[in-house]
């Protein structure tokens, strides 16, 4: 009888481990875990596989059956098969919401957290300059970067009201701070741009705010360096898509 | 405390390797459902590869001598391009099929570093830094380091570079790097073609699919710890500049159309350190070598290693020194 069970076992568990996988994809993409995984670009993929593996798993069990002759070291055949299945479970039951404060210093490429980040799409800036100058302009952390980069949009977005929403971050100096991703979280670098004026608080490290502001680009070291002069903040929800892709 | 002086960066500032466990899980993850849906790819075209393209009809297509199939391997990397995850079931399908060990490898190697997805990611990253140089130089290292690889893998007998249970299925289909995976047909399914793929797909889905798990988890714990302004005080430096950006390729194992997003932003990075980063990290990393393990030799994947590196960084100085 056990080692009927056992050859049962061995033959069902690549359909266990296929349907597993198949399940955490979807259920990942599903309920919109994969927005602070991957970018929108891959995520599609995940759902294709998902469904994919799905069907090898009812095909498997179609077209194949559990070995008739005994099968020697059974346990540790099984323990391989757990291989492929734990990690995937306990990564996905103990994956935070985002990344830290720690792994945003270890990732971050400058000292100004600015300059280290290659142009950005410029849709949002465009967007921005066209919308009433009487309110602030709504606008994202790698949108006032851009504006950064080049002297006459600093000229037209100077003194200019701004909107935008960002993690806190503490730091030496208080910044707002948005992860950009490229590929996946593991690739994700932050972008910040400084804070000046009454912050109010006190804000956790790490907080989503909304924050309303005058946009001003001083130089530091012939650098123009973004910053918002801060009029108000206001803790606000974490945004459907919490990291950014270029 | 000299690295912090040198970037003017806080004295208090974060560790070396100060890792963020919970973070590490994030990232490990998120590589797991990046890189699992390509391997299946490369399962599913193994697996149509298998039951479709019979083997003579392969070994005809391929040039009579190696040396032209080392080319012919890289022109197939052009063509038929594909991510490091889902190259490593077709190429070990092609070597079942027949295909010389080394003209399989020549191909694992160049469909990412050829990638043309990976040349146009290249100048979407570096358009304000002249994306054309970066391109061509991109292309024309790789492709140099690749037809020395090709030679010497050209040098190599199978049973020098494919593992023993590899070698063990020599040119039959069935036999696969999975030894967990026993497939019995149930009586009186008559699906053979179907059955033929499903059981391939499977086979090479999970018999690489570990290596996968443990290439993202070495990725996720350097790609999240590691500092990466350490790196930046010898960015600029004509000779250790290349070594930083091949460390840096070998820690961050990103994929070969995202890498340049990542090195165009490294500012204290000089134009060879990044070329080097751009040209080794396809090649080779820590998340390759584990993928590199499901079939080849520890000893093939080290020389591997050591080779690709160690050409990178002679092309790079070169190019760095000339007159």
């Amino acid at each position: 009888m056990t080692d009927r069970l056992q050859r049962q076992l061995l033959f069902l568990a690549p359909a266990i481990v296929m349907s597993a996988w198949a399940t955490v994809m979807l259920h990942t993409l599903l309920a919109g875990h994969i927005n602070r995984l991957l970018s929108p670009m891959f995520r599609s993929y995940v759902g294709i596989a998902g469904g994919a593996l799905l069907v090898l798993s009812a095909l498997y069990l179609m077209l194949y059956q559990a070995n008739a002759a005994r099968v020697a070291s059974t346990w540790r055949q099984l323990g391989r098969w757990l291989v492929l299945l734990l990690p995937l479970l306990a990564a996905a039951a103990l994956s935070p919401a985002g990344l830290s404060s720690a792994t945003a210093s270890l990732r971050s490429t400058s000292t100004a957290g600015v300059a280290a980040l290659p142009q950005m799409s410029t849709a949002g800036v465009t967007d921005a300059l066209d919308t009433d100058p009487n309110l602030p302009a709504p606008m994202q952390v790698t949108d006032l970067i851009t504006v950064s980069h080049t002297p006459a949009m600093i000229k037209k977005f100077d003194g200019r009201a701004v909107h935008v929403i960002g993690l806190f971050s503490a730091g030496d100096s208080p910044k707002l701070m948005r992860w950009i991703m490229w590929c996946c979280a593991a690739d994700a670098q932050p972008a910040t741009v400084k804070m000046a004026g009454s912050l109010g608080g006190p804000w956790k490290d790490q907080q989503w705010l909304d924050v309303t502001g005058i946009a001003r680009f001083p130089s530091t070291m012939g650098q123009p360096i973004p910053e918002i002069d801060v009029t108000a903040v206001k803790p606000t929800d974490e945004p459907d898509e919490p990291f950014l892709s270029p | 405390m000299f690295f912090a002086a040198a970037l003017d960066l806080p004295s208090k500032g974060p560790p070396a390797l100060g890792i963020s466990w919970p973070d590490v899980a994030l990232s490990f993850f998120a590589i797991l459902m990046e890189g699992a849906p390509f391997l299946l790819l490369g399962a599913i075209i193994s697996g149509l590869v298998d039951v479709f393209l019979p083997a003579g009809l392969i070994k005809d297509w391929l040039p009579r001598s190696k040396a032209q199939g080392v080319f012919a391997a890289m022109g197939a990397g052009i063509i038929f391009p594909l991510c490091e995850c889902g190259a490593m079931p077709i190429v070990q399908r092609l070597i079942r099929k027949g295909v010389p060990p080394a003209v399989s490898l020549t191909y694992m190697l160049a469909a990412p570093a050829l990638n043309p997805l990976a040349m146009f990611s290249t100048y979407l990253a570096f358009r304000n830094q002249d994306p054309w140089l970066m391109i061509l130089l991109r292309f024309l290292f790789s492709a140099v380091v690749l037809v020395f690889l090709g030679f010497w893998f050209v040098r190599l007998r199978p049973e020098q570079m494919l593992r023993a249970d590899f070698l063990m299925g020599g040119k039959r289909t069935d036999q696969t790097p999975n030894p967990t995976l026993v497939l019995t047909p149930r009586a009186g399914a008559s699906w053979g073609g179907l059955q033929q793929f499903t059981g391939s797909v499977i086979r090479d889905f999970t018999g690489v699919l570990l290596f996968l798990i443990i290439g993202a988890a070495a990725a996720a714990i350097f790609s999240t710890g590691f500092n990466r302004n350490l790196l930046a005080p010898i960015g600029q430096n004509i000779l250790l500049g290349p070594l930083a950006g091949i460390l840096l390729a070998q820690l961050l194992c990103l994929c070969s159309t995202t890498d340049a997003f990542i090195i165009a932003a490294f500012t204290p990075f000089s134009l060879p350190a990044k070329l080097a980063f751009l040209v080794a990290g396809p090649l080779i990393d820590l998340k390759l070598y584990w993928l590199y393990r499901s079939a080849f030799k520890p000893s093939l994947v080290h020389g591997l290693w050591l080779r690709a590196l160690g050409a990178t960084l002679v092309v790079i100085l070169l190019y760095s020194f000339r007159p």
